[in-house]
């Protein structure tokens, strides 16, 4: 669906170019450009897409930060700032303040369809029936719309920000082969007010009322102290992104529904990065999945040198010995349960948490089932795809049927405590 | 005995309230049946041919009075007044509802006791000589161990979804009354050249469709080290033990396949990262769990023998109960007595509500509160004075359970069979009941001397058909129910599997057939001292299958 507004006011450049971003590799990006110099991440963004990049802005909170050094490399940037037509006032006298004093030159506004609002939206109450799509049609949208002519964009998207964010890196490839960056995934909260407080930058009006996170008004509230900055949006939904960035992980861009949320990590539904390994993925170029051990070992160079985030996947018969040496490369490790019946996962778990130390997410994924679950994390699995609707609910009400008190050293926690006789602990 | 802390109790508490909650989610269709089928299996509660079963757990065969009188209690408020004994030393409810499921389990637990494990793919009930403790040739008492390792296997997370059942089963005696090399692994005491104790370790026994004699795959493993050993063989059995197929799925199968050695290397490879860990068993904890099972305060008497002679021309029957019914005990003037649940013409393993209460009542008088299960299916009071021997037999000829069969001929292993078992091709019960009755008569038990028979109703081998001296399996071959014989199993540390002799019978001509083979082993033994093994092992199947089938 075309959206005439945006493709009225973007300035339309020829196709971009990936290939040479791909062969430039993410990986060896990343590692050039790591952590906090934020400045330098964008110029070398602008060197590797001349004519070629776009900063998206909310002109939130936060945004004096990004749109600071987005003037220091180049005032001339196309910077986008979604006008959805629900935003505070103070939003939009906030853009003005902000680009007389960095000095932008070209700031361009993107408006919905009008006719997906007369069509989706005509009562202007879509934000309070169903946000993800008043999200759609007001920012993704648009905003896919404007992108189709570049090969990259800018975000200001901050690791810190959720837990979904967690894994953001500096430069990411999305699924449509464009280049993602992001010049303050490592910043903190401390040092992105440090920032503007050096720099002497206006904060957004509504900041010191309380707000942290700043988009539509229907949809932002105050978040409290100690909550996550971004727990003020969409509050009281199951909803964290409103959809323009949830690609990170290379899935295509779309509204992000309850039940698209499957991995229970932390006490929490949360969207998962990954996703799985189908027939015919390239394991020397695949992101954010789970790579089948068979596939891993008979392409075990492919995928050592793949610059993208990856998992492994092991299944019942898969020997974990054989890839012991190489678990420190992966980001998550996915035990697979064909049928809850088939036990072999445990011992996988606990030889590769155990025995090989390896520190990073275990998830169980396949027929995982709530009577299994506290077994599961005995044997040192943390996170579960969930698929079960039952299941489902009694993770979420915290109430799974389970024996807490157990007679076996098992797992990184279950150490004999000195005050219990042997094997014995109570969790 | 051992008695539950506030840990063990709270653990089997949380248990039950665990799968109340499953069976409430099962009723509220929550869970599907073959989500909830391994569930219940595992809490012992499998779906028979007319109603639920419930298995509960007697760990390594001991209990007190007051855990039979709770069992005879639920026998009589949830089922139809009667418990059946298993040849796992546990006992089983043939009648209970679903809805009371909870309730029972509560009661069980009341009393220290549960019926975790009793069934489903993973450890089950550890079991050992039904002497444990008493016996005159015991090098240990394996109970302490058995213990340890019921905590062990509880609930052990990694081992709850193994390939298939896996059963352990311990002996702390010269003489093998657990069957231990007919079990997933078999622990037999042992004292090594340096005059250490431990343990033997046999793997890969079993019975069922495929009988396997137990292999040695390691001579010596010390206490200290025992839980990390059996953990390595479990991990290697759950990773690599086949799951394409049910009946392939026991250790046995993969130990068959892949050799002894080749286990025993993959084994050897997994302990040397296990062993020294936090498995290893301080001698601290063995003497604490020790400790619940030392002796009881037994008096000093003077080793005094009965003059059984002299009894049977006062009494016949009692004559026969003392010749048969007693095993010698480690302190003089005490045995340990076989309550014979096997009375002419019985259901072999059955008890009421009120025998099972009379035998409470028995244990708590005379025997220090304890109580037995055989995997023989009696049961046993493992102390008793001498001179309490009249009083205990006149209280068995109350409740009809005084029969002098024990080891004999009628003391026969029999599974539930047909009559109740979803599983089954044929009866047993009954054929065991013939059988019983046919040789009733009590100098031709006498003249027959040790002979075990044991029938099972179809291939799985519950009433352990290939390790009776003559076994006897219930078949269905179009449509009709087939007795097939086998002759010279032995469960014992002279392990052997018995051997099919030809076609098989109808259940009528079963008697008849089973007389022939015991009229031609009188015939042929060398003296009333050659038991029927013997005699089997010197002459071979020829005799006996001419006996069944001619010499055409």
């Amino acid at each position: 669906m075309a959206t005439v507004s945006a493709v009225a006011s973007s300035p339309l450049h020829s196709a971009h170019k990936p290939d040479p971003l791909r062969q430039l590799g993410i990986m060896s990006l990343n590692g050039m450009f790591d952590e906090m110099d934020g400045v330098a991440v964008l110029k070398q963004a602008k060197e590797i897409l001349p004519d070629d990049l776009a900063i998206v802005s909310s002109f939130g909170a936060d945004s004096a930060v990004l749109l600071h050094m987005v003037a220091q490399v180049d005032v001339a940037l196309p910077v986008y700032f979604l006008e959805t037509g629900k935003h505070f006032a103070e939003t939009l006298t906030y853009v003005e303040t902000l680009k007389q004093h960095l000095g932008l030159t070209n700031i361009i506004t993107l408006v919905p369809d009008p006719k997906d609002l007369a069509r989706f939206d005509p009562n202007g109450d879509l934000w309070e029936n169903d946000p993800d799509s008043c999200c759609h049609i007001r920012k993704t949208e648009p905003l896919d719309a404007a992108m189709e002519g570049y090969g990259g964009w800018v975000t200001g998207r901050k690791r810190y920000q959720t837990k979904e964010r967690g894994v953001l890196p500096h430069f990411e490839l999305t699924s449509d082969d464009r280049i993602k960056v992001n010049p303050l995934a490592y910043f903190s909260d401390v040092e992105v007010n440090a920032y503007k407080l050096k720099h002497g930058l206006p904060e957004h009006p509504l900041f010191a009322k309380g707000y942290k996170s700043i988009g539509c008004a229907p949809c932002t509230t105050i978040v409290a102290e100690g909550e996550d900055p971004r727990a003020g949006r969409w509050r009281g939904l199951n909803k964290k992104e409103c959809g323009i960035h949830f690609d990170f992980n290379g899935a295509i861009a779309k509204p992000m529904a309850a039940e698209d949320l499957t991995l229970f990590k932390d006490g929490a539904f949360i969207a998962d990065p990954f996703r799985v390994w189908t027939e015919g993925d390239d394991p020397a170029s695949v992101r954010y999945t789970h790579i089948p051990v068979t596939v891993f070992l008979a392409n075990r160079d492919a995928v050592l040198a793949n610059p993208h985030p990856v998992g492994l996947l092991v299944s019942p018969g898969d020997r974990v010995e054989d890839v012991e040496k190489d678990l420190g490369r992966f980001a998550s490790v996915a035990i697979n349960f064909p049928g809850f019946t088939d036990g072999r996962g445990y011992s996988s778990a606990r030889m590769i948490v155990e025995r090989y130390g390896y520190k990073g997410e275990v998830r169980a994924v396949g027929d995982v089932l709530a009577d299994q679950i506290p077994l599961m994390r005995r044997c040192g699995i943390e996170a579960f795809v969930v698929k079960h609707e039952p299941t489902r609910k009694a993770l979420e009400a915290g109430a799974l049927a389970t024996v807490d008190v157990f007679y076996q050293p098992v797992g990184k926690t279950e150490v004999p405590l000195g005050t219990r006789p042997f094997l014995r602990r109570a969790v | 005995m051992y008695k539950y802390d506030e840990y063990d109790q709270q653990m089997v508490d949380a248990r039950v309230a665990e799968f109340s909650d499953q069976v409430r989610r099962r009723l509220a269709g929550e869970i599907t049946e073959d989500q909830f089928k391994p569930l219940r299996l595992m809490n012992g509660l499998y779906l028979q041919l007319h109603a639920y079963m419930l298995r509960v757990a007697v760990p390594y065969g001991t209990m007190s009075s007051k855990q039979l009188r709770m069992l005879g209690h639920i026998a009589r408020t949830y089922d139809r007044n009667y418990g059946h004994f298993t040849t796992r030393q546990n006992i089983q409810f043939n009648w209970p509802k679903l809805r009371d499921i909870p309730k029972i389990l509560e009661l069980l637990a009341s009393v220290e006791m549960h019926a975790i494990q009793t069934s489903g793919n993973c450890i089950r009930n550890i079991t050992t000589d039904q002497f444990a403790g008493a016996a005159a040739d015991e090098i240990l008492d394996p109970r302490p161990v058995a213990e340890i390792l019921r905590q062990w296997s509880s609930l052990h997370p990694e081992f709850l979804y193994l390939p298939r059942k896996f059963k352990i089963a311990m002996s702390g005696a010269t003489h093998d009354r657990a069957a231990i090399r007919f079990h997933d692994i078999g622990l037999q005491a042992t004292t090594n050249a340096e005059g250490e104790i431990g343990w033997e370790v046999w793997v890969g026994g079993g019975l069922g469709r495929t009988p396997i004699i137990g292999k040695l795959i390691n001579p010596h493993v010390p206490h200290e080290h025992l839980l990390a050993y059996l953990e390595s063989i479990l991990r290697v059995y759950n990773r690599y033990g086949r799951r394409d197929n049910k009946y392939k799925a026991r250790i046995k199968i993969l130990v068959h396949e892949e050799g002894i050695d080749n286990i025993r290397a993959q084994v050897e490879e997994e302990f040397s990262h296990v062993k020294g860990g936090v498995l290893t068993l301080p001698q601290d904890e063995l003497d604490r769990i020790g400790a619940y099972f030392a002796a009881p305060a037994f008096e000093r008497l003077n080793s005094s023998a009965i003059d059984v002679a002299r009894e049977k021309i006062i009494n016949p029957s009692y004559g026969r109960w003392l010749d048969n019914n007693l095993n010698a005990h480690q302190r003089p003037g005490y045995v340990s007595v076989t309550v014979s649940l096997k009375p002419i013409g019985g259901a072999p393993g059955d008890a009421t509500s009120e025998q099972m209460e009379a035998i409470a009542d028995l244990a708590e008088r005379y025997s220090f509160d304890e109580l037995r299960v055989s995997h023989e299916q009696n049961l046993v009071l493992p102390h008793v004075k001498i001179a309490d021997l009249p009083a205990i037999y006149e209280k068995l000829v109350e409740i009809g359970f005084a029969e002098g069969n024990a080891g004999l001929i009628t003391d026969m292993i029999a599974c539930p069979g047909l009559d109740f078992c979803a599983l089954a091709n044929a009866r047993s019960i009954p054929i065991a009941q013939e059988l019983s009755r046919k040789f009733a008569a009590p100098e031709r038990q006498k003249q027959i001397g040790d002979l075990k028979i044991k029938i099972s109703g179809c291939i799985n081998a519950c009433g352990h058909h290939h390790v009776g001296h003559i076994g006897i399996l219930g078949v269905e071959k179009k449509g009709t129910e087939l007795y097939q014989i086998t002759v010279g199993g032995d469960a014992t540390e002279q392990a052997s599997i018995g051997d099919i002799l030809g076609h098989g019978f109808v259940a009528e001509d079963v008697p008849d057939a089973i007389e022939r083979l015991v009229d031609t082993y009188i015939a042929r033994r060398e003296s009333e001292a050659e038991p029927f093994i013997a005699a089997f092992r010197r002459l071979g199947k020829e005799p006996f299958k001419e006996a069944l089938y001619g010499n055409g």
